[in-house]
């Protein structure tokens, strides 16, 4: 019971919903995104999303429907993001997830946007190798975790100050690349040279083991932020491709190096990248180089399912409903939403 | 015909089921402004008192606003994903609108005024005519100064309804021929919004879920400040 899960995902700015099976097999994710209505304003606005996520839930259910080819009657569970995200966003998926549990009269599951991100790499790997090391990476978190099991997961370090997506964002705002920033560098960072400029790589280049504990896998890219700044405001000749390249180059080695050190000291058997991040192509390369490298099995999300989605939503939301059952309608959205970690 | 109606326009949220029988069964929470975790659960209990099934339901009917904004988003989100699940029409009704329609044995002119924070109230006139009320001037967002002025020069007798007119009611009590409606009024009711619907649902005053429009009337502070800075463009 349970099998064919509706997920409905508004935690930003992107309207989304899909029909997955058994957490693995999509029958249709749709997409809607809002990219352009932000854009102009170099960022998200929350009132902006919310009018739109309403304004688009309808035509993306009924997208989301058709091309699964099933009714509202074939569905077995709705799922929907509840948190971390903007709650304006949040509450438009939220309340629309349980009055279609309601009228299908199926349980309604909440699902964390987080967790959502890991599964989006199991969609097409679905047997886990357990433990896994897993790096999460978006424009709101920078984290390395220990995933034990479904919903066990232990917190090994996050970042200290900006997220590794936020870091692209103000980089490429500040070498007028537009927003946003993440695809804009990836793209001109494939015509510049990553060894063109030592930037400053925090808590990265010592041995690991001289490290305090708490900062061993912690991340900081305020201090490459104002690196970059600081170089192009010195050195205004200095080609623009080159600089986005170091610069991803320096995000990049943070992100893997540590990556390798977790798995090298918990004996990990797979490490899995997830989030908005993950569809950096620098990212993906060095991440598969450190697995095969350290010869354990890569999950990677398909480059589709690394930006928000509702599959990965739906996929999560079977996993929860197996684990802990239908959430209660009384429900409601928590824009701080954290992991659900061990202790 | 069975009509569904919600409501969550104002700081409250509540909903209702009825039909020509008039209204079966009600829920509604006064308190606080966590309309989300409160409207789904109240759905679900209507359905239980009204013993009936939701397929039974014919039409979804809902509160379009104005209002605040994150509150009308639960009840409307919830609304259209209602009528799309069940395969059923909607029904829009303006906020205002809802709020003058329990006036419409009063003689006097209707200023319905709702509380849109920032010392601002969303506001119209209605009269009553039969069977209802109409309305005179269309939804705008006023001051409770520039309110009362408007009404100073009209120069009748008048009925102020809603928490915004409750809220401000300094601005207004000095005005000729004022009378205010009582607390239980003042907020948009799920129970009005049913018997109002039921009379546009028997006129097929319908629109799909995809067609329905929320009555914003401000727009997001970003827009605001862009165009400010873009010269009023
Ligand atoms: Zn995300």
């Amino acid at each position: 019971m349970g099998d064919l899960v509706l997920g409905i995902e508004t935690s930003c700015d992107e309207t989304a919903v899909a029909v997955v099976e058994r957490a693995t097999i999509v029958w249709s994710s749709i997409v809607s995104s809002q990219v352009e209505q932000h854009a102009v304003f170099g960022g998200v606005v929350p009132e902006i999303a919310g009018r739109a996520h309403v304004q688009e839930l309808v035509p993306v259910l009924a997208d989301a429907l058709a091309e699964a080819g099933v009714s509202g009657g074939d569905i077995d569970a709705v799922a929907a993001t509840t948190g971390p995200g903007l709650v304006g966003s949040l509450l438009v998926g939220v309340s629309a997830a349980k009055a279609l549990a309601l009228v299908w009269d199926v349980p309604f599951v909440a699902v964390n946007h987080l967790e959502a991100h890991l599964y989006a790499s199991f969609l097409e790997e679905p047997d886990l190798e357990l433990p896994l090391v897993v790096l999460l990476v978006s424009g709101g978190h920078t984290m390395l975790v220990l995933m034990e099991g479904h919903g066990r997961y232990r917190l090994l370090g996050s970042t200290l100050d900006d997220a590794a997506g936020e870091a692209f964002d103000k980089v490429a705002r500040y070498l007028g690349l537009g927003y946003p920033g993440g695809p804009a560098i990836d793209a001109l960072s494939g015509d510049g040279e990553p060894a063109a400029f030592d930037y400053p790589r925090s808590m990265v280049r010592e041995n690991p083991d001289t490290l305090p504990e708490d900062r061993r896998y912690a991340f900081s890219f305020s201090g490459l932020k104002t690196a970059v700044v600081n170089h192009v405001r010195s050195d205004p000749g200095a080609a623009t491709a080159d600089v986005a390249a170091s610069f991803q180059e320096a995000v990049v080695d943070a992100l893997v190096t540590k990556t390798r050190w977790a798995i090298e000291a918990t004996g990990a058997r797979g490490a899995c990248l997830g989030g908005g991040v993950a569809a950096n192509s620098r990212l993906r390369e060095r991440f598969l180089d450190v697995c095969t490298e350290t010869g354990v099995r890569a999950f990677l999300p398909s480059r589709a399912m690394c930006t928000d989605n509702a599959a990965m939503v739906a996929a999560a939301g079977w996993w929860r409903l197996r684990s802990d059952g239908p959430s209660p309608l009384d429900t409601g959205a928590d824009p701080n939403l954290g992991l659900p970690l061990l202790s | 015909m069975l009509i569904l109606g919600i409501e969550s326009a104002g700081s409250q949220v509540g909903c209702a089921v009825g039909g020509h029988e008039g209204v079966l069964a009600s829920a509604h929470s006064g308190r606080g402004r966590r309309h989300a975790e409160a409207l789904a659960p109240q759905i679900d209990f209507v359905r239980r008192q009204a013993g009936i099934r939701l397929s039974e339901i014919g039409a979804v009917a809902v509160d379009v606003g104005p209002g605040l904004f994150t509150g009308l988003r639960v009840g409307i989100a919830t609304a259209v994903a209602m009528a799309y699940g069940l395969g059923v029409p909607m029904i829009p009704v303006p906020s205002l609108d809802l709020m003058a329609f329990p006036a419409r044995w009063s003689g006097r002119l209707i200023v319905v005024a709702l509380d849109a924070r920032r010392g601002e109230l969303f506001t119209a006139l209605f009269r009553k005519v039969p069977g209802g009320v109409q309305r005179v001037r269309d939804a705008a967002v006023r001051t409770p100064q520039e309110l009362s002025a408007e009404i100073e020069a009209l120069d009748e007798p008048t009925l102020f309804i809603g928490d915004g007119a409750l809220r401000h009611v300094d601005s207004f009590t000095g005005l000729r021929g004022v009378e205010m409606a009582e607390q239980g009024l003042a907020n948009p009711s799920a129970r009005y919004l049913v018997q109002l619907a039921h009379a546009r649902a028997m006129r097929e005053e319908f629109v799909q879920p995809w067609e329905l429009e929320p009555v914003y009337l401000r727009l997001p502070d970003a827009q605001i400040n862009w165009s400010t800075r873009e010269g009023g463009a």
